[in-house]
């Protein structure tokens, strides 16, 4: 059935979550065709190398590499030093470094190339509640490069440069938390959601030291309840989130009214979404123990990928452009 | 022997000679306080005693010698700390493999890490222009668009029944053999790993799923309801001595590794039969499922018909028990229905209505009401709306009276049907709601005992229906002329 200009690493869809393991999943059949063992603690966000070989899996004090390659269910890496859940990871362009966001208030760079694997960068946040500093609940990188965008959960997004280390705030709304952040592909939005489902749109400008400025541009309630995620579709027209009111909502990235809602009986918490590569398909990883690919245009389930035996919280996917 | 009482004697004869027949080891549990006092008094008895034999013995205070040889040669159960150990063992060797990376601060080295920022931290020009460009697929919606019509696997519901890659929960390992396969494939069993929580039908659901994606010939699936587990040797031979696994039990209640699954022609049904004398004399030979075994086709299929037989044999059998249904008496002048118990038995029909201790809506008083089952004139369905079925108890007025049963307290429950049949007594009818399956149960169980028992009140009813038809015809002729 698969074309054979069609590598089968050429799609990668990885899911976790509470159930202590990882699963590799073929897209077409919604069968799952391997399984990683995940023992330590949930899975807090998931991402692929930019090199496709490993599958990183932030949990409880650790990231854990797996390797996508090799049939090793064990993980090979382990970083370690996080005091608290790792929440949220991602890679520069050229897998170069990866960055890391945790409960403990640290951002953490790290060199993922260099042999004495030494960490180059960290950033705290602000102080929270009594002494600690404040948890960090999502982090995203500038397709710049050099720009990390952190979200709190005292409500504050940080821009942190990691070439000057110059630090900006934003404070949108009080006594929220910030749940999620992303950047449009395109680099000319920035969207945040919040735990009061509401979410804020930012126009960006690159300045000529090629820093960002950011200028509030909208700001609209997608969810009754808290929004989990939120993630632009790689052509920059679209914005999917999703919500603990049972729903994903896609929303046209010009004028943010509501395209599409995916919904599905019985889903309850949607946790992440992740985009293909052409936008006309969306991945969603839900609480009723399912990950689901919806087609955009119609709003239709594509596929369903069962065998997690509990909440599905995280997914990758990876695929490229023919 | 079994006048003989010399207690010592009794005992030593337990304790050299009965043990290794006693599975259940409850003489070890009799002779534990005896043990002692039986062997100081043989010893004594012994006329050459050996003191330090003696002493040697008494350090031992187990109660026979089976059980002492047993722990020497048979496997030591592990304590809880051996396997903790292992696991954490487990963990090292694993560990071992993996790379760990410390996160370290370098505060201390400044300069340097100015140098390696402008090495690691390099701005990226973002062209709108080459995002803009996506006139091209992505790998995934060609493969999905591809295989628009693929069918999709029915059975992705159960995997995640799947034990394989789990940790924390408790699993079980089968070997399957597939009797459906082509004689030259069926050979070797497949091995599936379940979560133990599952039950048998979500097991074969599983299988279903594996054998689905590993095969690649020619085979029609069914659903998972069309398949039993069946008992099976290691060689793959189906053990037809036994029925098929419960499809309702969870699998954790099987203790056996190989088993056979098997594609039923026909999927058993419910029976549900008007007379049992008809039923249990001829089975029909069309309900009868077929294995696709080569062994003895006929052999197998003579024990399904029994089977069958026997499913409303026992039905028949516990008819006349006692059993009490929670139902809804179908009040139509209050508008609402009554909770209320229905207990069956041979004997009679009892109406107990549940009290909510919170309800505010006490204007009814129900009070119970029990009816002699000579009493009971019919029993049949009305209707069933979706999950909902409706049925009719009819009893005679007369009968219940002379019975000297506690009456119903409401006049109105029921229509009198008196006036349409006259010259017998006045029929009365109660209208119960319940869920369909517990509905067509208890109507089953009813006509059994009535079907047992033919009383006079029956007949009178019967009678008087057939009666009823025919003034209703005659009339309609009438009409019509």
């Amino acid at each position: 059935m698969v074309p054979e200009a069609i590598d089968d690493h050429d799609i990668i869809l990885a899911t976790g979550g509470y159930d202590h393991t990882i699963k590799l999943w073929d897209t077409n059949t919604g069968t799952y065709h391997r399984s990683y063992q995940h023992a330590e603690s949930q899975v807090n966000a998931l991402e692929i190398t930019p090199d496709r070989k490993l599958l990183a899996a932030a949990s409880y004090q650790h990231i854990y590499m797996y390797d996508l390659v090799a049939n090793n269910p064990n993980s090979i890496i382990n970083y370690e030093g996080t005091s608290k859940n790792v929440t949220c990871i991602g890679f520069q362009e050229d897998g170069r470094w990866m960055y890391s966001g945790g409960e403990d208030g640290r951002a953490r760079i790290w060199d993922i190339r260099s042999k004495n694997a030494q960490c180059p960068k960290s950033f705290d946040t602000c102080q929270g509640s009594g002494a600690n500093l404040s948890p960090i609940n999502c982090a995203v990188l500038h397709p710049n490069q050099v720009e990390l965008f952190i979200g709190d959960q005292g409500g504050t997004i940080y821009r942190w440069d990691l070439r000057s280390d110059n630090i900006e705030q934003f404070i949108p709304e009080n006594d929220v938390m910030i749940l999620s952040i992303d950047i449009s592909p395109d680099s000319t939005q920035m969207a945040s959601v919040n735990n009061k489902g509401k979410a804020y749109i930012w126009s960006l400008t690159a300045n000529v030291d090629s820093s960002t400025s950011l200028k509030p541009r909208h700001k609209f309630e997608a969810h009754k309840r808290a929004a989990l995620k939120c993630k632009y579709s790689p052509d920059s027209s679209m914005l999917i989130t999703t919500s603990a009111d049972q729903t994903a909502r896609i929303w046209e990235s010009d004028e943010y009214t509501l395209k599409q809602e995916l919904t599905r009986d019985g889903q309850r918490w949607v946790w992440d979404g992740a985009w293909c590569a052409d936008s006309s398909y969306v991945f969603t990883a839900s609480s009723d123990s399912f990950a689901r690919l919806w087609n955009v245009k119609s709003g239709h389930i594509g596929r369903e990928y069962a065998g997690h035996q509990k909440a599905v919280t995280a997914l990758a996917f990876r695929d490229v452009l023919l | 022997m079994a006048l003989y009482d010399n207690k010592y004697w009794l005992l030593s004869h337990i304790r050299n000679s009965f043990i290794s027949t006693d599975d259940t080891s409850m003489c070890e549990t009799v002779m534990v306080g005896e043990s002692k006092q039986v062997r100081e008094h043989f010893f004594n008895k012994e006329p050459f005693a050996d003191p330090i034999q003696s002493d040697e013995d008494d350090d031992d205070d187990l109660g026979s010698y089976e059980v002492q040889l047993d722990a020497e040669y048979s496997m030591r159960e592990r304590t809880l700390t051996a396997a903790r150990l292992e696991k954490l063992e487990n963990y090292s060797r694993r560990a071992a493999k993996m790379k760990h990376i410390k996160w370290e601060s370098r505060n201390s080295r400044k300069d340097d890490n100015h140098e390696q920022n402008s090495d690691l931290f390099v701005v990226k020009q973002v062209k709108p222009e080459d995002l803009k460009s996506i006139a091209k697929k992505s790998a995934l919606a060609t493969v999905i668009e591809q295989s628009k019509n693929m069918p999709l696997n029915p059975y992705t519901e159960f995997a995640r029944f799947d034990g394989t890659g789990q940790i924390d929960i408790p699993t079980r390992k089968y070997k399957i053999f597939l009797t459906m396969l082509p004689e030259d494939q069926r050979n070797y069993p497949i091995n599936v790993c379940c979560v133990a929580s599952a039950k048998i039908q979500e097991l074969i659901g599983l299988i279903l799923l594996k054998f689905s994606i590993t095969y690649s010939g020619k085979y029609e699936f069914r659903p998972a309801t069309d398949y039993g587990l069946y008992i099976t040797e290691e060689d793959g031979e189906v053990d037809c001595d036994f029925p098929q696994l419960d499809p309702k039990e969870c699998i954790a209640k099987f203790g056996f590794v190989y088993l056979g699954l098997v594609e039923h022609k026909e999927p058993p049904r419910e029976i549900i039969c008007e007379r049992l004398v008809e039923t249990s004399t001829s089975p029909s030979s069309s309900r009868g499922k077929i294995r696709t075994t080569s062994s003895s086709k006929a052999e197998e299929s003579k024990q399904i018909k029994n089977d069958l037989i026997m499913d409303t044999h026992h039905k028949a059998m516990e008819a006349p028990l006692y059993k009490s249904y929670k139902v809804f008496l179908v009040n139509k002048l209050w508008l609402f229905n009554i909770e209320v118990h229905l207990g069956i038995s041979s004997e009679k029909i009892e109406i107990d209505p549940i009290h909510h201790k919170n309800s505010k809506l006490q204007l009814v008083k129900q009070t119970p009401v029990c009816h002699s089952i000579d009493s009971i004139a019919s029993c049949e369905e009305t209707e069933t709306k979706g999950s909902k079925g409706a049925f009719r108890v009819v009893y005679s007025n007369d009968f219940s009276t002379s019975s000297g049963d506690r009456m119903f307290q409401y006049s109105h429950s029921s229509v009198n049907l008196s006036s349409t049949l006259q010259s017998s007594p006045s029929f009365k009818h109660y209208d119960f709601e319940a869920d369909k399956n517990v509905a067509e149960e208890i109507v089953q169980k009813i006509n059994f005992i009535l079907n047992l028992r033919s009383s006079y009140s029956r007949k009178e009813y019967l009678a008087a229906k057939e009666r009823k038809q025919l003034g209703k015809k005659k009339s309609f002729k009438y009409l019509k002329s």
